[in-house]
């Protein structure tokens, strides 16, 4: 990270001299409207500057209704009105202009979502912007590598961050403290809750029935995420706080280390209250008592999964991440700056699927390097230079599937992957970007493609052209071309490619390929072949 | 958050429980010993006369109603003390009785010859010089005969409902000459009348062409009867006074937590009129007495029969007359606690340091400068303050109004039940909503008590909160007679817990997790409970423990068990407590390590603090809260920890100069008698509240010298 960039601000004026006045920094805010309860945090400052000026919460049971009826209901609708109204105020207090709101799946999944949506919008002037489940781990990764940036083994060991919400679970491991693979998982502690509320056993048998179920979503988790390979767990959420401030006596503030089996020993005891006894021994609101159980079971079992000796209860959460996240946006800082977590993850993928990494990476650099030639050209950002770099990665990974049409494969497959940072607006462009690396060009007929908005549209049609010419200069998968510049000419754009080797079959293939670039560029290819030194 | 009564019926130990209303009322009685000390100056003897009447006024109106009421509805469970409602009356009816005489006994017998001795005279009508009637009995016929509504009574009418605290007359017609509506037959004997006299005039009549002397109006209305009912002879004729059942809880120190949270709503209705106190005239005649009380309904009042004036609040009337002047406590001048340069920018001050503020020996002004210079400061962004009684025509309330008008987001919390009918709170209230502020009239069923102000500035640095936490109201009036201690910060902590505060009782946001505050009723008990806990697990490992603290009143079982435990443990407990204690100190084997002062002097001791040695990592509190279940549950309130070097200095000195007055300090004994402290052989007389004055002045003093000899490092020292 960078270093702190404000010092000088905090120097006094000499006297007698004007100094010119200083703008203060203005704060900004985030608001999550979570399963369980509505939240704000209000900051200021950028990227290592920012400071938490306040933080506020509002219990709602908003996952209570939609895991039970699949909409959010009257009443629950007027609590997150009012509560988002008390935000405003506050917010108002601070001078608070800025913000970002995001819904998780309490919202995400209720069939009202756009009315209750519109209905916050009209009454508290605050537009909420429901997030996937993957924007979600990428916010919470944010709030995790800050709250465990004193722990050295995030660094060397692979980690298992777990938080289970009142929806679902979201897991996603560390490799060497980047992210490898995540995923959303329906086995949320309100969803469990309300999933066997009609059940009408003894606790015993209930907790038996959860457990089992919660047993079998693990097993399928198992397929998915190495949970075997995990040494270090790390637990989020405030039911995993709890049975931190049970066992260490004191609040969670900072990541609190617990031996597997005690953790596993008190999730256990917990798990066996009931909910009143919960309720007093452990000082909770009767919303959280009566999902402690199902929630800490869930915990459990995952523990059990992994080879973890030490759970790792940590105080991040996602509002902390959107803040941090909004602090870097704030200081002209994307998504970019975690394009090493982004590539990491991408790579987690193209394993998964035995992508023949050497090829895949050449690509993805002449990629990188056809779009930084072509800047002035295409006119796009860091991001999408980003989806680009991603694309180029994954953009064969359908030959897992089979040969004939894999570029269509890639483009499913990517499209359903958990990519770190990810959002499924973002894995929808790049799955389009890889698909067009190969034969036909957009059509109508194409639907994944036309789904896209149109700035999406043309997003595709540059990246994907590039893709395609990038992929021509590896046409035999030798990795012959060292380096390409690109030179505008009149009404042409010059290939200059200094190679290794007899490079003919490479220009044959940027020429044939050369249709989607000047589809989307209005200029024809020429391809130049020039020898070391003469660029 | 709405408070659950709690019907606390706990094992009865009168072994180690005092009975609050007698615990009460010995404190009413060394406020008498006060007035009853010639050494005090007479005006203010006069001044304790009226506030004693007062207080015993509202302790019947509320404490004694609701022990009325609990008789009535067949309660006989004892409290802690072991007295069952009923013992608990017979014990106050006395008692009272027992101060209400010696309070018009020195009224008589000290105070008004001493006001006649400096040409001062209240006089019954019959006392005046006949030459200076006639302009007396001119003011009547003028002023006094058109508000007057003399009420007949008998059998078929209702008795009129007579306001509390009013003066009336009662008034036994003669058979004979009666020529009223229903004359009195003979076997219902002779036909009552009543004649209010009007409250809306002052008591005391100045008598025209006769400097400084007074006459009681009541004895200008008894004087004149013959002019109210001609033709009729009255028979006998008393004054008297009737007290009823306030309902309310008086939101003062003494009353509360009544039997009353738990009857029924429908049942209190019905009460409402009941009359608890009858004061009348001692010369009042048996058939007078006897006709009248038959006529209150519900269950007899208590009655006291008086000598001399009713109603000795009437003091109150004089006291600020220039004539008494020379009779007062030296005047004291509350003292600024800024450099003289310093006052121009308090944010300026306090972004170096901490202000701690001791009220009345220091100025309240700076409270109300930094109110007004928050409102005045384009950087703040928000005020937030919780108001609970402030003065009329508040500089306060006016500095707030000018925020709200420069566009400044400001929230204040107002406090529904402290008598919000006067009409002056409904004026500011709608001054501060008219210009914008929002104004949230508490969260239902907790009366708001913390005293707190957070002021939100943008500051080059980013958001700066500088915070006002008090245990005294924001009242400039009462701030030059209750000693408080304010704190003055813009530490960073604090201000985010403010702020949460703020957020929590204006709903926006479920009550957070804080670090320097803490917040009743969902968190103070408990803290309180785990403090005092604290000291007594050090203590039995052998570590040294201390516990002090300085309240008004201290009766919470809870937290009286919890210091006897620690007590046993071997902490040492010093407690000043001014009023209620219902702690029993210094028993073997229970409370011996417990020492309990109550300090009664010209000053209304009010402030909170609370001190726990923690192993030698200490802390020190102020608080809005006392140790009593109505602080605890029922209210929000707020405890702070001090922090700041200077302050935690300062506090400690303060506490321990509260605890080494030799003077107007009262031991309290094992068997529930106060004990007067004297010095002891060689120690020189010390007298807390002209000690605290004199720090304040000295240092006052030296900070006024300051800016001469240290302007040129000014810069340095500030940062």
């Amino acid at each position: 990270m960078a270093a702190p960039r404000k010092r000088t601000l905090t120097r006094k004026p000499k006297d007698g001299v004007q100094t010119a006045p200083l703008e203060p920094p203005k704060p900004f805010a985030a608001l999550d409207l979570g399963a369980s309860a509505v939240r704000l945090v209000i900051a200021e400052g950028l990227g290592e500057n920012m400071r938490v000026v306040e933080e506020a919460s509002r219990g709602v049971l908003i996952g209570k209704d939609t895991f039970t009826a699949g909409r959010v209901g009257q009443p629950t609708v007027e609590a997150v009105l009012h509560a988002l109204e008390g935000f405003r105020s506050i917010m108002d207090t601070f001078g608070v202009v800025r913000y970002r709101a995001v819904a998780t799946s309490a919202l995400r999944e209720a069939t009202n979502r756009d009315t209750v949506l519109d209905r916050i919008r009209v009454r508290t002037g605050i537009d909420v912007e429901v997030i996937d489940g993957s924007e979600e781990n990428r916010l919470t990764y944010l709030a995790v590598r800050e709250s465990l940036k004193s722990l050295p083994q995030m660094s060397t060991e692979t980690c298992l961050v777990a938080e289970v919400g009142g929806g679902s679970a979201d897991l996603s491991t560390l490799h060497a403290g980047e992210p490898a693979h995540s995923g959303t998982y329906a086995i949320g502690s309100i969803r469990l809750r309300q999933s066997f509320a009609a059940f009408q056993g003894t606790p015993s048998h209930f907790r038996k029935l959860i457990l089992r179920h919660i047993k079998n979503v693990v097993d399928d988790i198992r397929r998915e995420l190495p949970l075997k390979d995990v040494t270090q767990f790390i637990a989020l959420g405030a039911d995993a706080r709890l049975v931190g401030r049970v066992i260490s006596g004191s609040e969670v503030t900072t990541p609190t280390s617990i031996p597997r089996e005690s953790f596993l020993k008190t999730c256990e005891d917990i798990a066996a209250l009931d909910v009143d006894t919960i309720l007093t021994t452990h000082g909770v609101s009767q919303a959280e008592a009566e999902t402690l159980a199902p929630a800490l079971l869930v915990y459990s079992e995952l523990v059990r999964a992994t080879s973890a000796a030490i759970i790792t209860v940590s105080n991040a959460t996602l509002r902390h991440g959107l803040i941090f996240d909004l602090s870097r946006s704030e200081a002209g800082l994307g998504i970019e700056v975690f394009s090493r977590q982004v590539m990491a993850s991408a790579h987690a993928v193209g394993e998964k699927y035995n992508y023949d990494a050497k090829h895949a990476r050449h690509i993805a650099s002449l990629a990188l390097r056809l779009f930084d030639e072509l800047k002035s050209e295409h006119g796009l950002d860091a991001r999408d230079r980003l989806l680009l770099e991603v694309a180029a990665l994954l953009h064969d990974i359908g030959l897992f599937v089979n040969l004939r049409a894999h570029h269509k494969h890639s483009q499913y497959l990517i499209s359903v992957s958990e990519i770190f940072g990810m959002s499924r607006d973002d894995l929808l462009v790049v799955s389009n970007i890889a698909r067009y690396h190969r034969r036909g060009l957009p059509q109508r007929s194409h639907i994944p493609y036309m789904s896209l908005d149109r700035e999406a549209k043309i997003v595709v049609n540059k990246l994907g052209a590039i893709l395609r010419l990038a992929n021509a200069l590896d046409a035999d998968h030798q990795q012959k071309v060292r380096s390409v510049r690109v030179r505008p000419e009149d009404g042409v754009i010059a290939f200059e490619v200094e190679g290794v080797g007899d490079l003919t079959m490479e220009r044959l293939a940027l020429l044939a390929r050369s249709d989607f670039f000047q589809d989307a560029f209005g200029r024809r290819v020429i391809f130049r072949e020039v020898s070391r030194g003469e660029s | 958050m709405s408070p659950k009564p709690k019907s606390r019926r706990r094992a009865q130990d009168p072994e180690i429980f005092f009975n609050r209303e007698l615990s009460w009322l010995s404190f009413n009685s060394r406020v008498l010993e006060e007035v009853e000390d010639t050494a005090t100056p007479l005006a203010e003897r006069a001044k304790f006369v009226a506030i004693v009447t007062n207080n015993l006024d509202e302790f019947f109106m509320v404490r004694v109603a609701s022990l009325k009421n609990a008789i009535a509805e067949g309660d006989t469970a004892p409290d802690s003390a072991g007295l069952s409602p009923l013992q608990q009356l017979a014990v106050v009816k006395e008692t009272a009785a027992l101060q209400l005489r010696r309070l018009h006994e020195i009224s008589e017998r000290d105070i008004r010859p001493g006001l006649e001795g400096i040409g001062l005279r209240i006089l019954d009508f019959n006392e005046l010089e006949t030459p200076l009637r006639a302009g007396v009995v001119r003011f009547f016929k003028d002023e006094v005969l058109p508000v007057l509504t003399p009420l007949g009574i008998d059998a078929s009418r209702p008795f009129p409902m007579l306001p509390s605290l009013s003066i009336n007359l009662a008034v036994l017609f003669d058979p004979e000459t009666d020529s009223g509506p229903d004359p009195g037959k003979p076997e219902s004997g002779p036909r009552l009348g009543v004649v209010p006299v009007p409250a809306a005039l002052p008591r005391l009549v100045r008598v025209p062409g006769a400097d400084s002397t007074y006459v009681r109006l009541e004895t200008v209305v008894l004087s004149q009867l013959g002019t109210l009912f001609p033709g009729q002879a009255v028979r006998d004729v008393a004054a008297f006074r009737v007290l009823r059942d306030a309902e309310l809880d008086i939101d003062d120190e003494g009353g509360g937590d009544s039997f009353l949270s738990q009857v029924e709503d429908e049942v209190r209705g019905r009460r409402r009129s009941q009359v608890v106190r009858l004061d009348i005239d001692a010369r009042v005649s048996e058939p007078l007495l006897s006709q009248l009380v038959s006529r209150f309904p519900g269950a007899e009042p208590l009655i006291y029969r008086i000598t001399g004036p009713l109603d000795l609040r009437l003091f109150f009337q004089i006291l600020g007359l220039p004539a008494l002047d020379a009779s007062r406590d030296p005047r004291q001048r509350a003292q600024s606690t800024l450099l003289p340069t310093e006052s121009a920018d308090l944010m300026a001050v306090l972004s170096g340091r901490d202000i701690l503020l001791h009220h009345p020996y220091e100025s309240f002004d700076t409270v109300i400068e930094f109110v007004k210079q928050a409102a005045a400061d384009p950087q703040v962004l928000a005020i937030k303050q919780t108001l609970y009684r402030p003065a009329a025509d508040s500089e306060v309330v006016k500095a707030l109004v000018a925020a709200a008008e420069a566009g400044k987001q400001v929230t204040v919390v107002v406090e529904l039940t402290a008598r919000f009918d006067e009409a002056s709170n409904i004026r500011w209230a709608r001054r501060l909503e008219d210009a914008g502020a929002h104004v949230i009239y508490g969260i239902r069923g907790l009366k708001t008590h913390a005293k707190a102000t957070l002021v939100v500035r943008r500051e080059p640095q980013g958001i700066r909160r500088y915070v006002h936490l008090s245990t005294g109201n924001y009242n400039e009036k009462t701030s030059k007679i209750y000693t408080d201690i304010g704190l003055l910060s813009s530490d960073e902590v604090l201000g985010r817990d403010l702020s949460a505060f703020f957020n929590a009782i204006t709903g926006f946001s479920d009550p957070p997790a804080m670090q320097r505050l803490t917040m009743a009723p969902m968190a103070l008990r408990i803290r309180i409970l785990s403090m005092i806990d604290r000291e007594r697990r050090r203590a039995e490992e052998g570590q040294p423990g201390l516990i002090r603290g300085k309240m008004n009143a201290l009766v919470d079982e809870d937290i009286i068990r919890a210091l006897y435990e620690a007590s046993k443990a071997g902490v040492k407990i010093r407690l000043n407590v001014r009023g209620i204690c219902c702690l029993r100190p210094g028993l073997k084997g229970v409370s011996e390590n417990i020492e309990v002062v109550s300090i009664v002097d010209r000053y209304l001791e009010h402030s909170r603090i609370y001190h726990f040695w923690n192993g030698g990592d200490q802390e020190h509190y102020i608080a809005s809260a006392d140790w009593m279940p109505r602080n605890l549950d029922r209210r929000i309130e707020l405890m702070t920890r001090i922090t700041s070097k200077d302050a935690v200095e300062r506090l400690n000195g303060i506490l321990d100069a509260l605890f080494e007055d030799n003077q107007k300090t009262r031991v309290l004994d094992a068997d529930g008698t106060y004990r007067r402290r004297r010095p002891s052989k060689g120690e020189d007389p010390f007298r807390v509240q002209t000690r605290l004055y004199d720090d304040s002045k000295s240092r006052a003093d030296r900070l006024r010298a300051v800016p001469l000899s240290l302007e040129p490092i000014k810069r340095d020292a500030k940062a």
